[in-house]
């Protein structure tokens, strides 16, 4: 907040706009968007949690098991496509969370560039996780 | 450690600030510098130091941090009376709101030991050793503790905070059964003093464009209120990422209300409209 | 004298009201240390994805590269690492979990929100406790 609201019924003032109180308060309008954001947010959430828990039981039963060990839990049909599941819910869930934050601290321009960034950055590890999960699954 | 209700005054002794800079990203104008030390009264037997944040636009400085000493037996128990006993007996120009005394009309909000309230219903005996009184937070300041809430009524403006309707009006009074009236109780009581805008980190971040916890739970009034008829309109016009959903239930809002309201609970509300017409 | 907010006619501009401190000042209640809390621990877990994506990566390149991964985190500092990444898994899930209930609308009496926070704080720190637990126990039961 960085503009100068005056009290009406003070001395007349100098300010940098002089937009009304209300003008700047309406700003552009509601976008009418934001529900399906907070909605995919949620359903990543619910999703998240049966995976996560699964992922750290897993981890934590196969704590100290070797190469061979992990590879072949990996293998199995329902850890292959948890980890796969689990990958899409976290990174997008991780996407949409980043972009929030973005948007609460950063004002300026940079603001575009770095959800832009964050998200390309979200999807692609997803996509590289996804792929060595393939690989760990059906390689020799 | 639970806290019931918000009159509980906040006991935390041992975290009074987050662990920042004091003058972390504040502006050159809004630095606060050391202030006076107000003597205290000769025969008083009790004494309170008071730490009170001061402003004077006439002098061109930056704002400073005053210490009054308050005779504590000379004074009513309430700290707008020890601001009162200030004002009358050690400096004059010491400028703050306050008209009801009895916290009804939200005019004495300020922050006290850290948490907003209102000055006229908290006890000078729950005040720390070294009490502190600051304007409400993130307020442009006209002077000592008056903030400037022009902004904030321009939110509360927005939202349109008056019955819409196109059915003609009836003759006599818009009919409500008691169940329709229940659904006003917890809402219409708010007195907008602000405490809960003032004290909620998305409008200090983004208090341009977040509405913030008061004007959305006036705007939940409004939604809540059979006799209204403009409820997609009024949702229309709150489904913004901004205007909206700013808020991430970080909830200082519902645990400062000075009147035990929930403007939490009214935003999660909105948001389960909005979630419910869509799906 | 220019007082401020005032102009005296001529093109002189006034001072800028000064804006009321706000986090400088502003108690810390568990209210706003949990939701900061939610927030970093899920900063901090956006990087451990990336870190468990480059741990697939070493597992499908191979045995030798997963156990340059393992050694790394086996050493005292990923292991320190790790744990931090356990706390802040926990944390953002019961803190989570304590969202999603908020999102139906429960929950909301200043009791049942400090109830819930408290409860969120305990659980972390022993499911902590327990998962730690458990997977020295059993790492030492595969050796």
């Amino acid at each position: 907040m960085d503009d100068q609201p005056v009290c009406r019924g003070v001395a007349p003032v100098t300010r940098r706009s002089f937009q009304s109180p209300l003008a700047r308060a309406l700003g552009r309008g509601a976008a009418n968007s934001g529900v399906q954001h907070w909605w995919a947010e949620r359903v990543t959430a619910v999703a998240l949690v049966p995976l996560c828990l699964w992922f750290a039981a897993s981890i934590i039963a196969h704590a100290g098991s070797d190469y061979a060990g992990f590879i072949a839990w990996i293998r199995t049909p329902l850890a292959t496509s948890c980890m796969i599941l689990l990958l899409i819910a976290l990174f997008h869930h991780s996407a949409l969370g980043l972009q929030v934050v973005i948007e609460d601290y950063v004002h300026s321009g940079v603001k575009f560039v770095a959800v832009i960034a964050v998200r390309l950055c979200c999807y692609g590890l997803a996509v590289v996780g996804i792929i060595a999960v393939v690989r760990i699954a059906f390689g020799g | 450690m639970i806290v019931e209700s918000s009159d509980q005054v906040p006991r935390l002794s041992w975290l009074k600030r987050f662990p920042i800079p004091r003058n972390f990203k504040v502006t050159p104008e809004s630095r606060i510098e050391k202030g006076r030390i107000w003597p205290a009264p000769a025969d008083a037997k009790r004494i309170k130091a008071f730490e009170i944040y001061r402003y004077d636009p006439d002098s061109g400085g930056n704002p400073r941090l005053d210490t009054f000493h308050v005779d504590v037996d000379d004074c009513g128990p309430m700290v707008l009376d020890a601001l009162f006993w200030i004002k009358n007996k050690v400096d004059s120009t010491l400028t703050f709101r306050r008209s009801c005394r009895e916290g009804v009309c939200g005019s004495c909000a300020m922050n006290m030991d850290g948490t907003n309230w209102l000055a006229c219903t908290r006890f000078i005996s729950d005040m720390d050793t070294n009490a502190t009184i600051y304007p409400l937070a993130n307020m442009r300041i006209i002077k000592d503790l008056v903030p400037d809430l022009t902004h904030v009524f321009a939110q509360y403006a927005a939202i349109e905070p008056w019955l819409r309707s196109e059915t003609p009006e009836p003759e006599k009074e818009r009919l409500q059964s008691p169940e329709e009236r229940s659904q006003l109780d917890g809402y219409y009581e708010c007195i907008l003093c602000f405490c809960c805008t003032s004290g909620c980190p998305s409008h200090w971040w983004n208090g341009n464009r977040f509405l913030g916890p008061a004007v959305l739970l006036q705007a939940w009034r409004w939604l809540t209120d059979s006799r209204d008829e403009a409820k997609g309109e009024r949702l229309d016009a709150l489904e913004d990422p901004f205007r909206l959903y700013r808020c991430h239930t970080i909830l200082n809002c519902t645990r400062t209300c000075p009147k035990g309201l929930n403007p939490g609970k009214a935003i999660a509300e909105i948001k389960r409209a909005i979630v419910e017409r869509e799906k | 004298m220019i007082k401020n907010g005032t102009t005296d006619g001529n093109s002189t501009p006034a001072r800028p009201r000064p804006l009321s401190p706000n986090i400088q000042i502003y108690r810390p209640q568990l209210t706003s240390v949990l939701s900061i809390a939610n927030r970093f621990t899920g900063l901090v877990l956006s990087l451990g994805a990336v870190g468990l994506v480059i741990w697939l990566s070493a597992a499908a390149a191979g045995p030798r590269t997963y156990g340059v991964m393992q050694s790394a985190i086996g050493n005292w500092a990923g292991q320190v690492v790790l744990f931090g990444c356990t706390f802040a898994f926990f944390l953002h899930l019961c803190g989570g979990i304590r969202h999603l209930v908020w999102d139906t609308v429960h929950g909301f009496e200043l009791r049942s929100i400090y109830i819930s926070g408290w409860t969120v704080v305990a659980a972390s720190v022993v499911l902590t406790a327990a998962a730690w637990t458990i997977s020295l126990f059993v790492a030492g039961w595969h050796l």
